[in-house]
């Protein structure tokens, strides 16, 4: 397929195409998202040697509760942002 | 090729490229991480131990991403609840 191709789109099929560009946007921002979370926790986390391919229960209460508590402070950024420029 | 076609080749095309970029992310975090863990002084080659280290670590670390993007999903889903 090649850009001329993009010509041959009706109306209808542009329009689906539009809405599952701005789904996978979406898609995409979340999981970049996840990534760099995923990156902060682990150095929280997981704190001793490798033992094993998976992570014990210390380890999986961390990484819920960093996740949750660093959602907690984006909000409350926010907030205290908004407030200062409120002022 | 007809419109459908087109959308379809579209929309094949981006799911791959998306699905490309996100796995080099994970490579790359996987890269640092594992580096960080599993080769505190690298020497002249990855010795078996470093080479056990990072295979686990790799486990570990998609262990660690699905169990961040569970958590991530329910705490935004939440949100959302909240405020609709």
């Amino acid at each position: 397929m090649d850009s001329a191709d993009l010509d041959k789109l009706n109306d209808k099929d542009k329009a689906e195409l539009r809405q599952f560009i701005t789904n996978e946007q979406q898609r995409t921002r979340l999981q970049a998202q996840t990534h760099t979370l995923t990156d902060t926790c682990w150095k929280k986390c997981v704190t001793g040697p490798i033992k094993s391919g998976s992570l014990d229960k210390t380890e999986q209460v961390c990484m819920a509760s960093c996740v949750e508590r660093f959602m907690d402070l984006n909000l409350l950024t926010t907030q205290l942002l908004t407030n200062k420029m409120r002022k | 090729m007809d419109s459908d076609s087109v959308k379809k080749a579209v929309i094949r095309q981006i799911l791959t490229e998306s699905d490309m970029a996100n796995a080099r992310q994970l490579i790359d975090k996987i890269d640092q991480n594992c580096f960080e863990k599993c080769v505190p002084k690298p020497g002249s080659s990855l010795s078996s131990g470093e080479k056990t280290c990072v295979t686990q670590c790799m486990d570990k670390y998609m262990a660690a991403w699905n169990a961040v993007n569970a958590t991530y999903m329910k705490k935004l889903q939440e949100a959302v609840g909240h405020s609709t």
